[in-house]
């Protein structure tokens, strides 16, 4: 098995001390760590997110892939900074809306978005509507993705878009919406960009909205 | 005011919120995963596809020891303090020794009497009918509230939300919330009247209003919360809590309902597969009951992808877990249907007669049905509930064993299963319900009849009589 192949099966396996042992082998080997990351770690990260849409895998197993891939992306850090050969992550402002603290669905959002390299912002749940528009000030993200399970709550998405366009910021910002009461339909009527029925699917829109498929 | 139970200290319960061990939130959802991996190799606790209602009284057992240990390993997260319930098993088997072995609902010639079922119970389970807060808009809420409560089945109801009040949307902690809930009240009650039921009780007499303050404005007899009636309190992620429904406990130990305990884990999700899962649901139960002094249970895990309770690997879950209780706990629980499929639908009758089959034999009460995956406006009605209510008094009448139930629901999985990622919708209400007369179309009527012939070549009776409900005298 090469190199590479073994960086993807180590993040299948969720093994973190190997993913450190194996990002060091591919710089002293010269391996440029975009290269390595594209195709050891976040080869092994698809897998995991295709075993875990056909639930062979659980999120337990997810989140040891995500955090072994993190240890492995963390040792190449320094190296992506100085050789500046990766592209620049596209960034998302994630959280579950106002008055809402179902969060479980974000959260498989947010891992499954990292480790498709999005740099994540999570605001967490129950975040005000003028959090969402301070943070996407502060931080400019390609996307900001809400969530809601109640329809007494995603009732502040439209608020948030409202918001967002009286503050100049929406033409600057997509805006993906998702949660079990939130049909493509709606979405599209409150004026959102894009809708995600599940975690994989919320990938794929946040791909398509930021131009990277 | 009937009396309530013996429960655990609340007042210590939140002392050890504020004082437990504290944990980060994401190092506590790591370690439940965890621990429930271990429990389930250690209790060798394994899924089998081919056996959805398993006959094996030891594995049942293993469950409950397992959620035993996961229980007191784990502790309860508080997400306001962000520290660990912990309890000691001592604590733990004087609650248990100490749960109602009875829970009354209703009043007068409505009363209904809950009570501990057992494995292949040849008792008919209570129904509570509900239509599990589907989306509705005014104007229709009352006749689909009347199309469930005028069922003759429907020991208990509860009824749809709505989205929007005069106009305006119903926005979690908003003042509209607390008019809608009120009014979401008022007419749950209005229905039961007008459907000639005027003391039947509404287990669960808010969901349009979320919030306690909202929930607690609507708890008057004025406008139709009667002593008998009850509210659901939901644990908020696997094993979580947190204030907002801590004070709604606070509330309602000091009020005259019954209080019920929800608990919703997604299998697949934190604890795992259908095992870890099975577990976690389990374990869910003992903090209803010691968390918030719950009288009864509502158990509805769902599928992390296909958000309901029917598929393969669900029914074999809602099964072991109804076994574990019926075997080791004089707990009251009902078993929440979530459908895949939509109203007027064959896919929806075969999950619905699944699910019925699985948990009246397993030892639940049964609590029909979200449909549609409980998201799709409008479209819910009382014929599914019927249609689950008459599944589980015939299987509980007919004495169908696990083994005859398994190979019954084997066949009704197996033609249905390959559907659930695109299960069908199906029909709005007034799509499927002459509104006027609130009663189902000849198209849906003819449906039922038609799979229940399907069912009896499958062995299922589906033409036994069903005996007349016995209420009143509580």
């Amino acid at each position: 098995m090469g190199l590479l192949e073994e960086m993807a099966k180590v993040v299948i396996e969720g093994d973190e001390e190997r993913a450190v042992l194996l990002a060091r082998q591919a710089l002293d080997e010269g391996l440029d760590p975009a290269f390595a990351i594209e195709k050891g770690f976040a080869k092994g990260m698809n897998e995991v997110g295709r075993l875990f849409e056909s639930l062979e895998i659980f999120l337990p197993q997810v989140i040891l892939s995500a955090d072994a891939m993190a240890r492995g992306i963390e040792v190449f850090r320094a190296h992506l900074e100085t050789k500046g050969t990766r592209k620049p992550d596209k960034t998302v402002v994630l959280g579950t809306i106002q008055g809402d603290v179902h969060d479980i669905g974000k959260n498989i959002v947010r891992i499954m978005l990292e480790c498709n390299g999005f740099t994540v912002h999570d605001l967490g749940r129950d975040v005000a509507v003028s959090h969402f528009v301070e943070k996407v000030r502060e931080l400019s993200p390609d996307i900001v993705g809400v969530s809601a399970l109640m329809t007494t709550t995603m009732v502040h998405m439209p608020r948030l878009i409202e918001t967002l366009k009286e503050e100049g910021l929406r033409d600057k910002v997509k805006v993906m919406v998702g949660g079990a009461p939130v049909l493509p339909d709606w979405a599209s009527w409150i004026g959102a960009d894009g809708c995600g029925k599940s975690a994989m699917e919320a990938v794929a829109v946040a791909k398509r909205l930021t131009g990277l498929e | 005011m009937a009396e309530k139970g013996t429960f655990f200290d609340f007042i210590e319960v939140i002392r050890r919120a504020e004082s437990g061990e504290p944990i980060k939130e994401a190092e506590y959802d790591r370690k439940m995963g965890r621990l429930a991996l271990d429990v389930v190799k250690r209790y060798e606790i394994r899924y089998t596809p081919e056996q959805v209602i398993p006959e094996d009284d030891g594995l049942a057992d293993r469950v409950f020891e397992g959620a035993v240990s996961l229980f007191l390993d784990l502790g309860v997260y508080c997400t306001d303090t962000q520290r660990t319930i912990r309890f000691t098993r001592e604590e733990l088997d004087w609650a248990l020794s100490h749960a109602p072995k009875e829970v009354l609902y209703g009043r007068e010639e409505e009363t209904v009497t809950l009570f501990p079922r057992k494995v292949e119970d040849r008792r008919p389970p209570v129904c509570l009918f509900s239509a599990v807060g589907a989306p509705v808009s005014e104007e229709s809420f009352v006749p689909i509230a009347r199309s469930y409560v005028q069922e003759p089945l429907a020991d208990t109801y509860s009824g749809p939300l709505i989205t929007s009040y005069q106009g305006l949307a119903v926005t979690s902690g908003s003042p509209v919330e607390v008019e809608a809930a009120i009014w979401n009240t008022r007419m749950l009650r209005e229905a039961a009247v007008q459907a000639g039921r005027p003391n039947i009780g509404i287990h669960n007499f808010q969901s349009t209003g979320e919030r306690t303050d909202a929930t607690i404005a609507s708890a008057q007899e004025s406008f139709g919360a009667y002593p008998g009636d009850g509210l659901l309190v939901a644990a908020i992620a696997e094993m979580k809590v947190d204030f907002e429904r801590l004070k709604k406990v606070a509330f309602l130990r000091h009020s005259p309902y019954v209080q019920g305990g929800l608990y919703g884990p997604l299998m697949g999700g934190y604890a795992g597969g259908p095992e870890g899962t099975a577990i976690c649901l389990l374990a869910h139960h003992f903090l209803g009951l010691l968390v918030y002094s719950a009288q009864r249970h509502n158990a509805f895990p769902i599928h992390i992808h296909h958000v309901c309770n029917t598929t393969r690997e669900m029914l074999w879950l809602v099964s072991v877990v109804g076994q574990a209780l019926a075997r080791n706990t004089d707990l009251i629980s009902a078993a929440n249907a979530f459908m895949a499929a939509g109203p007027c639908t064959e896919m929806v009758v075969d999950e619905l007669c699944a699910h019925a089959i699985a948990a009246t034999v397993s030892g639940w009460h049964l609590n029909p049905a979200a449909v549609a995956k409980n998201r799709h406006p409008f479209r819910c009605s009382g014929m599914e509930c019927r249609i689950h209510a008459e599944v589980g008094h015939r299987t509980a009448l007919s004495g169908l064993t696990r083994k005859e139930a398994n190979r019954i629901v084997l066949r009704l999985v197996s033609s249905y299963e390959k559907q659930m990622a695109d299960a069908p919708i199906g029909k709005t209400f007034a799509e499927c319900y002459d509104v006027e007369r609130v009663k189902p179309t000849d198209e849906y009527e003819s449906l039922y009849e038609k799979k229940k012939r399907e069912w009896q070549s499958l062995g299922f009776d589906a033409s036994l009589p069903i005996q007349k409900k016995e209420r009143g005298g509580g």
